[in-house]
């Protein structure tokens, strides 16, 4: 368990920056989940903490030293690769022990330890096998029963459930979980998948082009996200932003606004700030779940046409141009079915919309 | 997809073909070695032996020095494969691994090595083995030998050891492996073919090679097969037995060393580490 800090640091391969210089610090026993598109710099930042690329600027501390410069091996961490990267001419056995015998520890320790490692995860049967004769799921146990005989200060995981198929994504999500609570260690996991960012964060990183763009907790990032990057990416399926026209403040935290492409007039739209001076011109944006389904005789908001109906029998999920940019998604109560073509009526929750800058920030 | 008769039978006629191309001048030497004199010269070849006879190999290992030849190249080759894998893994590897200025042209200039054919390089090295004392010793066969053979040796271990997949070294780094270790105990093991492949390529040339066994060794006592052997044919008229005797014996150690060897010829060996 231990603090990581992540000062002022940069990455560029050659001339090209992948990493802005940014600060980060992950508290002791927090779990961190890194998210952005691929290509947004997450698993190098996680490689730079690692040690398997050095930092192009800044520094990078953990438990209060600084190990920018030092050898993986040296910095007290160990990682879970995308691609597990076991050993495959070792058994599961000789995988899990093979850090402890770089580390020096006996092998009486080193067996003590292995034992206990396969215990919590399962793998007591599976020690003398070779990785190929596991499966996918089992495999991916390995790779982190390597990192937990260790004991590192700081666990990391670099999209570590993308090679396992759903089933099995959404168990070892609660097995990584339950293993967080149960060792309390410090982790700091990367995925693309914004469900694993929510169901196992105790903070979410958003990272954009090598920057960060919002930190805080799932519902915090949810609720009250800061631009429309963070907007657009944490929930699913996505916010709809539409293109919208202010009016006005109306001096309590509200704009009035209209938002033709949803045939939304005077709508008091809530702001953040209620002193931030107005644009003409603007962003609105409101989840899909945001959107209530209006029964006949009651009041509404606006109106859309039915052109798709996803049902995932849990939710359904309205389209009113599937096909097309600024599609309106709305969600439908279980068992509502409307036809394609069918008008159907929506209410805005109140308090549950948002207002960004047309450059994406919040108002 | 299911093959149709026909295709069955032409497929099986090609493979016929080629391992008549392959094994028939193998077998020609192997049997003929057993036959009685009068057979071999016989007007209508044999293709099955009609008589059986050790004369050629009991002439051939007492009335002339071959046994001391199969030893000698015995030595000479396989301290030569041996002493190319010892520099040639290391140096694959820091080729592979290793970050410095010039890596790729290095890489591409060792190839040169093999612009010069041998006889070029035959007399100048014969003045500087003279210089150093080393005309006439074995040593002489085994440097020239593994010179020639290193440079594509590490050409193609530094291509094994790229087929590796990067994170199973990343992975071993973060274990605290140091590279010298970690070269041991997970590049190695898993570049066992490649390495195999390297170690007949290594013992194959040592083992074949005339022109340098032929100016360096002076004593008969020193020589290797290819030039023994042919001072025993050509000490009186073509003896075809003995001929035939010597070759049979000459392939001998080398298909040893391809069964010993072939083992590590295992496929799906990085099967499982990744994905």
């Amino acid at each position: 368990m231990a603090v990581t800090e992540l000062r002022n640091v940069s990455k560029s391969f050659g001339s090209v920056r992948v990493i802005e210089p940014l600060d980060l610090t992950v508290q002791s026993g927090e779990f961190v989940v890194i998210v952005g598109p691929s290509g947004c710099g997450k698993s190098t930042l996680l490689r730079m903490v690692a040690g398997l690329e050095t930092a192009s600027g800044g520094q990078i501390l953990i438990d209060g030293s600084d190990v920018t410069g030092k050898e993986p091996s040296e910095r007290g961490v160990a990682m879970v690769f995308q691609t597990y990267a076991l050993y495959p001419h070792m058994t599961v056995r000789e995988n899990m022990a093979f850090g402890l015998e770089m580390a020096g520890v006996s092998k009486a320790e080193r067996e003590q330890l292995v034992l206990k490692a396969a215990r919590t995860l399962q793998l007591e049967n599976y020690l003398d096998r070779k990785p190929k004769q596991l499966s996918g799921g089992q495999r991916q146990r390995v790779a982190i029963g390597r990192t937990i005989v260790r004991d590192p200060k700081v666990f990391l995981f670099d999209e570590p459930l993308s090679n396992l198929d759903a089933e099995l994504r959404v168990q070892m999500r609660l097995e990584i979980a339950k293993l967080h609570r149960e060792l309390g260690a410090t982790m700091i996991y990367v995925t693309h998948d914004q469900v694993e960012a929510m169901t196992l964060a105790t903070r979410i990183v958003v990272l954009r082009d090598g920057r960060i763009e919002q930190v805080g907790p799932p519902s915090e990032l949810y609720a009250d996200p800061d631009n429309t990057f963070v907007a657009g990416f944490i929930g699913s399926p996505r916010m709809n932003l539409m293109p919208a026209i202010v009016h006005a403040g109306d001096g309590e935290g509200h704009a009035v606004i209209d938002v033709p492409a949803m045939g939304l007039k005077a709508f008091s739209a809530p702001l953040r700030d209620r002193l931030a001076a107005l644009p003409g011109e603007a962003v609105f944006g409101v989840r899909p779940e945001d959107l209530v389904w209006a029964r006949d005789g009651e009041p509404s908001d606006i109106t859309l046409t039915c052109e798709i109906v996803e049902d995932l029998g849990s939710n359904v999920f309205l389209y009113n141009a599937a096909s097309r940019d600024g599609s309106i998604v709305a969600e439908l109560p279980r068992g509502v079915h409307p036809a394609p073509g069918e008008t159907v009526r929506f209410r805005i929750s109140d308090g549950a919309s948002y207002l960004f800058t047309e450059a994406g920030a919040r108002l | 997809m299911k093959r149709t008769m026909g295709w069955n039978l032409t497929l099986a006629a090609g493979l016929g073909f080629f391992v008549a191309l392959v094994g028939l001048p193998f077998w020609w030497v192997v049997s003929g070695s057993f036959k009685l004199p009068q057979e071999i010269i016989a007007r209508v070849p044999t293709m099955f032996p009609q008589s059986f006879t050790w004369q050629h190999y009991d002439k051939l290992l007492s009335s002339s020095d071959y046994g001391t030849y199969l030893v000698n190249s015995v030595f000479v080759s396989g301290l030569s494969a041996f002493l190319t894998l010892l520099l040639a893994i290391p140096a694959g590897y820091a080729f592979f691994r290793l970050e410095f200025r010039g890596r790729e042209t290095w890489y591409r200039v060792i190839l040169l090595a093999y612009a010069f054919p041998s006889i070029v390089v035959l007399i100048p090295l014969f003045t500087m083995f003279a210089k150093a004392g080393l005309v006439d010793t074995r040593l002489a066969l085994i440097i020239v030998n593994v010179a020639f053979a290193l440079p594509f040796a590490i050409w193609m271990l530094r291509s094994f050891f790229g087929s590796i997949p990067r994170e199973i070294e990343e992975a071993a780094r973060l274990d605290g492996g140091p590279p010298l270790t970690v070269l041991r105990r997970i590049m190695i093991p898993l570049t066992a073919p490649g390495i195999a492949a390297v170690a007949i390529f290594a013992f194959v040339t040592s083992w074949t090679e005339y022109v340098f066994a032929s100016v360096m060794i002076l004593s008969d006592a020193k020589r290797t097969i290819p030039v023994g052997f042919s001072g025993i044919i050509g000490q009186y008229q073509v003896d075809w037995g003995l001929l035939l005797a010597g070759a049979s014996l000459a392939i001998l150690p080398v298909v040893i060393v391809f069964a010993l060897i072939g083992r590590w010829f295992v496929t799906g060996l990085t099967e499982g580490a990744v994905k």
